[in-house]
């Protein structure tokens, strides 16, 4: 494989018109990718999803070149319908639609060819990788003391065209003091076996508000990883919501700092799975500084011979007295075959804090499903009864009503 | 109305029902009373159809034979068993779970479904009538209700279901007087010519509010002693222990 990535990579670097010092910047990542490669199972983040194992696995001939210079037609109807919004649409990794009509012209700022910054204090080699070959790198800027009137919707659409490729997307955001964001990412995917690697950076000044709506439903084989770097001022606070349901293997990675006094983070996921698919969710909740707090509720139903993942942690650092911290995971197993993974970690070095943890996980309890019966519900009813109830706790967690009920119609569990 | 032949169950091939006979006639209330273990909890799951009993016998219900079906075709057919001890459903709002029953069974019996203001104004009225807490039912359901909650939150679904054959399974158990005599009145107001109960009690209690017709002794799987409402009084002086 290292031949043809290098084969690929100076391909890359021809055919795209990067500074000197981006293209410096990039060939750094890139051979600190060539040094470290995929992460496998030997390392502790990696050891339930050996991703190299997986990609090797899932995909024959992974071309890490993809022709980004000729547009690609949007396919209109995958656009969310009866909510108004903003759009920001990628196709093929190729941004092709940034539209804030909703919007006071003068409140968002777009950079859309912004130079890499030296890589600080980073081992992952995924961002390695995403550094090296991302093309352009965007952010979005929403100034001081601005509410956006409409969600902003990513779409991230691969089309029937897209084989074997990989894929590298990377977007800052910039909430500044006072403002707030609500943001929708939805995947859809024609394509295959693809690996699809995002970072996103979020910046979440001093009393702004950010809602990440994550949702991954429609089946694909592509293999995705998103790394969420999030860091929070005083009063801020992120509520994210992960739907991980579509990919044939997405790791969604969470890594929140909470760095001003009230600061707070909810992480809030169902992961709803078939067939042999595999997904992980991985949280570093930094606790930084006193006063803090961070809430995490995971929830999975999980069939045939399908495998979850869910390593969450919280560290609480020795200035951060009175921090909150509270995360639960369970999981409904329909099969024997199937795998749930929990891995809870505390690390704290505070003396004044309150943190707990939990997790469980059983299939679906028979008496009930008797219950339910006895009133007149046939089996199959009955199920999807209590597997709606038991994931319907998480969707109630969403703040937004507007978007808790498109999520509710996304996972058909209007009621 | 419900015919039971030389019913047999085992669980774990341990014997739980041996001999079983009882007949249920249109109208009738018949109670049964026993000790713990004496068989009372499997014979009301075994006609509620659940599953992980080896039974032999037969049980007919207006002819049918019940083996033939499964729990939900049952409670089509009118058998309404009132749990022991109701289930938690976390998620599950109890409006809308009561009114998917509802319409499950009105399905199955060729009516029409009720639309969701029919369906309020029935639940609104039998709620009313027992005295349930109407804001309870937009919780989810059984969810932080206390134990007399749940018993009541039974007779709400039995009453609402209205059943041909109810099945009240120590409906008494962990009420209080009031609140027994709420449920009572719930089961007398749903007393019809062509409605029977099968009550299923340890203690004489509920009998002083629900006259039965027939009281039945069970110990050891099987009916040693049958009566009228006396029996049960006389069960209540002697106890178990030395009756025979």
């Amino acid at each position: 494989m290292e031949e043809q990535l290098k084969i690929d990579f100076e391909k890359f670097l021809e055919n795209t018109n990067f500074s000197k010092k981006n293209v410096e910047i990039k060939r750094k990542n890139f051979n600190n990718f060539i040094e470290k490669g995929f992460p496998n199972r030997r390392e502790e983040n990696w050891k339930f999803s050996d991703l190299n194992q997986i990609i090797s696995k899932n995909i024959k001939n992974l071309s890490f070149y993809h022709d980004l210079s000729k547009p690609n037609k949007i396919d209109q109807s995958i656009f969310i319908d009866g909510l108004e919004h903003n759009k920001l649409v990628f196709v093929n990794g190729r941004i092709e639609k940034i539209e804030f009509d909703y919007e006071e012209k003068n409140k968002i700022e777009i950079l859309d060819d912004l130079v890499l910054e030296k890589t600080k204090n980073t081992n992952n080699s995924l961002l390695f990788l995403n550094n090296a070959f991302v093309s352009k790198y965007f952010k979005i800027i929403v100034k001081k003391n601005y509410f956006l009137q409409k969600p902003l919707v990513i779409y991230n659409i691969t089309n029937k065209d897209l084989v074997s490729k990989s894929i590298n997307l990377k977007v800052d955001i910039l909430l500044e003091e006072n403002s707030s964001l609500k943001l929708i990412e939805l995947s859809n995917d024609k394509s295959t076996t693809n690996f699809i690697n995002i970072n996103y950076n979020f910046d979440i000044q001093k009393n702004s508000i950010l809602k990440n709506y994550k949702i991954d439903n429609n089946s694909n084989s592509n293999i995705k990883y998103c790394f969420n770097n999030i860091n929070q001022d005083t009063d801020s606070v992120s509520e994210i919501f992960l739907l991980s349901s579509g990919s044939k293997f997405i790791k969604n990675e969470i890594n929140c700092n909470l760095n001003g006094k009230y600061a707070s983070a909810f992480v809030n996921g169902v992961f709803i799975l078939n067939e042999t698919k595999h997904h992980e969710i991985k949280t570093n909740i930094n606790h930084i500084v006193e006063n803090t707090k961070s809430y995490q509720l995971i929830k999975g139903v999980l069939e045939d011979t399908s495998k979850a993942v869910y390593q969450g942690k919280i560290f609480v650092d020795s200035k951060a007295q009175k921090t909150d911290g509270y995360q639960l995971s369970k999981a409904i197993l329909l099969n024997d075959n199937t795998e749930f993974n929990a891995k809870p970690e505390l690390e704290i070095y505070a003396d004044d804090v309150k943190c707990s943890h939990g997790s469980a996980s059983g299939s679906l309890n028979e008496d009930s499903i008797f219950y339910l019966m006895s009133r007149g519900l046939n089996y199959q009813e009955a199920k999807k009864l209590l597997i709606n109830g038991f994931l319907l706790d998480v969707i109630e967690k969403i703040t937004d009503t507007e978007i808790r009920n498109l999520i509710k119609n996304i996972m058909n569990l209007k009621q | 109305m419900l015919k039971i032949k030389n019913l047999k169950a085992d669980i774990d091939n341990k014997s739980i029902l041996n001999n079983f006979n009882l007949e249920i006639k249109p109208g009738e209330v018949h109670a049964i009373m026993g000790p713990n273990g004496s068989g009372k909890s499997t014979l009301s799951n075994i006609l509620s159809g659940k599953k992980g009993y080896d039974v032999s016998g037969e049980i007919l219900f207006e002819n049918k034979n019940l083996f033939e079906l499964e729990t939900e075709e049952r409670a089509h057919k009118g058998i309404f068993l009132a749990f022991q001890y109701p289930l938690e459903i976390p998620g599950v709002n109890t409006n809308i779970f009561l009114k998917t029953s509802l319409n499950a069974i009105r399905k199955a019996r060729g009516e029409k479904e009720l639309d969701a203001i029919e369906f309020l104004k029935l639940v609104k009225l039998k709620a009313k009538e027992l005295k349930f807490d109407e804001e309870k039912l937009n919780r989810q359901l059984n969810v932080g209700f206390s134990g007399g909650e749940k018993k009541k939150n039974e007779i709400l679904q039995m009453s609402i279901l209205s059943p041909k054959l109810s099945i009240l399974d120590e409906t008494d158990s962990g009420l209080d007087i009031d609140a027994l005599k709420i449920v009572a009145d719930g089961v007398n107001s749903l007393r019809k010519k062509d409605n029977s109960f099968l009550i299923i009690t340890h203690y004489q209690r509920l009998l002083d509010y629900i006259k039965p017709d027939y009281v039945h002794v069970l110990m050891d799987g099987k009916i040693i002693k049958s009566g009228g409402p006396e029996l049960a009084l006389e069960l209540e002086s002697k106890g178990y222990e030395n009756f025979n």
